[in-house]
């Protein structure tokens, strides 16, 4: 049995009355990859943001490794070792796109330890790597705000990578893509299996298919299924949930 | 960038070059204006560093020039021949004495409730020490709590317009020890050892010059540090550089605080040539006039909003000379500034900036396409 | 006692007056507008010249200066403010540009003083607005005596509220409004003409402050730099309130006039001032949103 790289006990969340996340418990084994599925309000998005510390949960705990991370603060979750790609793509819109990556690669959180120049060899490296893994080495020097839609996803893609977190959280990493982009977007994935513990929300079944090993489905802010693709595809419950309304699957 | 890099300082060389010239072609007269408008370019590059580079749009920048200001004041205050020839072994500035009650003891310790405050500033040091920690101390107040709360945007601008008028207003209402509406005038000089610093001598100039391109310099290198490129980060995306794992007020308000001593400084410089200091350096106006010059002079160009500064104000100077344009050429600013922020978003630093792309960049054939991002798309984010 | 929450009634009556206009602006087109001061010193000259060259007095200049003021707004907005939606700090520096536009043509009697031509009325000078007899002198009410200009200003300031309130919360056009405050593209795509609604908005905001010019003319000392302050409160009352927000507005245009007026009771005007700024940078921290902030995901 692998570790268990995140564990979820009992968590939720109370929007004046509104549980958008309501006592999800679920653990993540280290070098997992796992979707979380669900239709529009089930949670997927608020679990993620709850984890991170966008939200702060109303109980329930967050443990990363054997480290309890519930309700920290974002910045200190993130050194702790969880990155996080938003579902509206946000990147350094003004810097290059290897200066994006720099920044990154910077593992000094606090102003202080900055104030020199340079982001040393070790850096560069990675970069460079990162970048050849994203596809962007021709667009290293371009300015964020240009690159195209697709791009700008794998550059924040990229940003995780460089970080180099223990978990890493996607929100619905193919949104607004071709067919070409979410392809490339799967093999980018793919790459990371097993480098790192990562946790996807998604909704193309087609990418979900490429990329997935275990499903979690969220219904309702609650953990309805949990199992592979094929277990999660023949459930009656799921089918129940989806197929008669939204037939997502 | 980097094929950029070399051209950027070249600029600053020429700069700073010509101001270490301008002794040669001008008078006395002229040397002191232009040593204040010196001043005011440090403003500008003040600005820009909080506003191109960090994002926050500082209302109240005032509040810093005019905290140096009076700190170093005090001291040359008390330094005044008035001060020292009013019959005590202590000095005690004139005002004090025209306002004591009946009675009251003419010694400085005591002359009026709050008089004691003054006492330190019997050293001119002690005034020049204060002039840059009170401004440094109240931005890292105001900055602690400010980017904590995760206040941004125009509500920051809100806040520092404020409350620099709050401070102007208790200033005019601390008569007894500020001196109320008329500020603190005839003042003593600046000492440096033996050689006192005239405001229309050669040496107070170079002062004034050598101060400016030690700040412009260092400023530039500050935002080529690692922690100025995370700053530029935390700019364009605070959620990201957040999620990045950076603790994004502390970015944040270490730069307002270094863009707040470049204020105090610039304060007391003023002081020294300019031998006043006034509520009217806390007022509105005055504030949103710095914003105006570095909006002219490229609002993402520490060079170019220092120049921006000096250019206005010296053509002010030239135009105002003539009787009776002084305030037609008031309103020619105002049309400037119009035009500028619809036509020229990013000042005269950036025309150079896209001259320089287009002539240097691209005849040395470089690979590197130069693109920047017109300051609009990041304020349309907001 | 009875005075002194009279007096901080009507304080807070000039500045909601003010800020009227700019809860407007700010609030559903996202313009700082900086000369927003310079319509209601526009407003104040109107009062000052209808009453030389017209012979009427302040209720005639009420309706006049909202028409002069409303104008001039549609002309900025069309020239200038249109090519900046969206840019919020930049729409408050080009409006600074144009504040000292207008401060200088009125300083510069619109450039003949350089030709020796003076108008009267104009000019750097200060100018004063004789109030009408009914509007003089104080009546009593419980033993308090009340000064019955400011009691106007206050009737004027509850008409015009509850008219802004009308237009806004009962009308289609303000439905349009409150339809862009909330999301403009969206706003758009439904038919809704952007572009006209802005500029009738901001027309209607500048004639709002206008009107308060009229009011202030008939109280205050008229010069050509008497709006600058105004902005700063009327902004301070907007953001404390909570941007888009009219109740809000209300609100703190209240609690603001009633602080002062008790500050500047028990210690001086000056303090007052400083205090309201106080009150105003605490709460902004607090609640950065303002009191009455829009609700919505």
């Amino acid at each position: 049995m692998a570790d268990t790289a995140l564990t979820i006990d009992g968590l939720s969340v109370d929007f004046e009355g509104f549980k958008a996340v309501n006592g999800v418990t679920m653990t993540v084994d280290e070098g997992e990859l796992r979707v979380l599925l669900g239709a529009n309000g089930a949670g997927k998005t608020t679990l993620m943001d709850l984890i991170s510390g966008k939200t702060k949960s109303t109980s329930g705990r967050v443990f990363l490794h054997d480290t309890e991370i519930t309700n920290w603060e974002e910045h200190k979750i993130a050194r702790a070792g969880v990155g996080r790609k938003f579902q509206i793509p946000s990147v350094f819109k003004e810097l290059t796109v290897r200066r994006n990556l720099e920044v990154a690669s910077c593992r000094k959180p606090g102003v202080f330890a900055n104030l020199r120049f340079g982001f040393g060899a070790d850096a560069k490296r990675t970069v460079d790597q990162v970048l050849e893994l994203i596809g962007l080495t021709e667009e290293q020097n371009q300015v964020a705000a240009y690159l195209s839609h697709g791009q700008t996803q794998w550059l924040e893609l990229g940003l995780l990578i460089t970080q180099n977190p223990k978990i890493i959280l996607l929100d619905e990493p193919t949104a607004g893509m071709t067919q070409a982009e979410t392809h490339k977007t799967s093999v980018i994935v793919n790459n990371l299996k097993g480098r790192h513990t990562i946790v996807v929300v998604e909704h193309d079944m087609a990418f979900v298919r490429e990329i997935a090993e275990r499903i979690t489905v969220l219904h309702l802010g609650q953990v309805l299924a949990e199992g592979d693709v094929r277990e999660i595809e023949t459930n009656p419950k799921v089918r129940e949930a989806y197929l008669g309304t939204k037939g997502i699957l | 960038m980097s094929s950029k890099r070399p051209i950027d300082w070249a600029l600053y060389a020429v700069f700073v070059v010509l101001i270490m010239l301008a002794p040669l072609v001008m008078d006395s007269f002229w040397l002191n204006r232009v040593a204040k408008y010196l001043v005011y370019g440090m403003l500008g590059a003040a600005i820009a560093l909080s506003w191109g580079y960090a994002g926050i749009l500082n209302l109240g920048q005032g509040l810093f020039f005019g905290a140096g200001a009076y700190m170093l004041a005090m001291s040359l205050k008390l330094a005044s021949q008035t001060s020292l020839q009013q019959g005590s072994d202590k000095p005690v500035p004139d005002f004090m004495l025209w306002n004591a009650e009946p009675g009251a003891p003419t010694e400085l310790c005591c002359i009026n409730k709050a008089s004691f405050l003054w006492l330190p500033f019997q050293s001119q040091w002690f005034g020049v020490a204060m002039g840059l920690v009170l401004p440094v101390a109240l931005a890292g107040i105001l900055g602690t709590i400010v980017f904590r709360k995760r206040i941004s945007g125009v509500f920051v601008s809100i806040i520092t317009l404020a409350l620099v008028l709050l401070v102007r207003l208790v200033v005019i209402d601390a008569q007894p020890i500020t001196n109320g509406f008329n500020g603190l005038t005839d003042l003593g000089w600046f000492k440096v050892g033996d050689l006192e610093f005239d405001p229309y001598v050669v040496p107070t100039y170079y002062l004034v010059a050598v101060s400016l391109s030690l700040v412009l310099v260092s400023a530039r290198l500050l935002v080529e540090t690692r922690a100025g490129i995370i700053l530029q980060a935390v700019r364009d995306d605070q959620n990201r550089a957040r999620y990045l794992g950076f603790d994004v007020p502390s970015y944040q308000t270490f730069f307002f605080a270094v863009s707040a001593a470049i204020a105090g400084f610039a304060g007391m410089l003023y002081v020294i040539v300019s031998e006043f200091a006034s509520p009217t350096f806390m007022d509105l106006t005055f504030s949103i006039t710095m914003v105006v010059w570095a909006a002219v002079g490229g609002r993402s160009s520490i060079l170019g909003a220092c120049i921006g500064a000096i250019l206005i104000n010296v053509i002010s100077a030239t135009v105002s000379e003539t009787e009776g344009f002084a305030e037609a050429w008031k309103a020619v600013i105002g049309l400037i500034f119009v035009l500028v922020v619809l036509y020229l978003p990013r000042g005269l630093g950036g025309l150079a900036h896209d001259l320089v792309d287009r002539f240097v960049v691209r005849k040395r054939g470089g690979g590197e396409r130069a693109l920047r991002v017109t300051s609009t798309s990041s304020q349309a984010a907001e | 006692m009875l005075e002194v929450l009279f007096i901080g009634l009507s304080l807070g009556s000039i500045l909601l007056l003010v800020a009227l206009g700019l809860a407007i602006t700010y609030g559903a087109m996202g313009v700082i507008n900086m000369a927003h001061g310079e319509m209601v010193m526009v407003g104040a000259y109107v009062t000052v010249l209808s009453g030389i060259y017209l012979h009427t007095n302040i209720f005639v200049a009420i309706p006049l200066a909202f028409i002069v003021t409303a104008l001039l707004g549609l002309l900025i907005e069309r020239v200038v403010v249109r090519r900046l939606y969206g840019r919020l700090l930049d729409t408050l520096l080009a409006t600074w540009g144009i504040a000292i536009l207008i401060q200088q043509a009125v300083r510069l009697e619109f450039g003949l003083s350089f030709f020796g031509i003076h108008i009267q009325g104009l000019g750097p000078g200060l100018q004063n607005v004789s109030v009408p007899e009914v509007l003089q002198g104080t009546f009593t009410i419980a033993g308090a005596d009340l000064n019955r200009y400011r009691a106007f200003i206050i009737l004027v300031t509850v008409i015009l509220s509850l008219l802004t309130w009308f237009i806004v919360y009962r009308t289609t056009m303000g439905t349009q409004v409150r339809a862009i405050i909330r999301n403009p593209k969206m706003a758009a795509a439904c038919g809704i003409d952007v572009t006209r609604v802005n500029a009738l908005t901001f027309a209607l905001g500048s004639g709002l402050a206008g009107v308060a010019g009229v009011m202030m003319s008939g109280f205050k000392t008229v010069f050509p730099d008497m709006g600058t302050p105004m902005v700063v409160d009327g902004f301070l009352v907007v953001v404390m309130g909570g941007v888009g927000s009219l109740l809000g507005s209300v609100f703190s245009a209240g609690i603001l006039g009633e602080i002062n007026g008790l500050v500047a009771a028990a210690t001086n005007d000056i303090l007052a001032r400083a205090v309201v700024f106080g009150v105003v940078i605490a709460i902004i921290v607090l609640k950065p949103k303002g009191l009455f902030a829009l609700k919505g995901r």
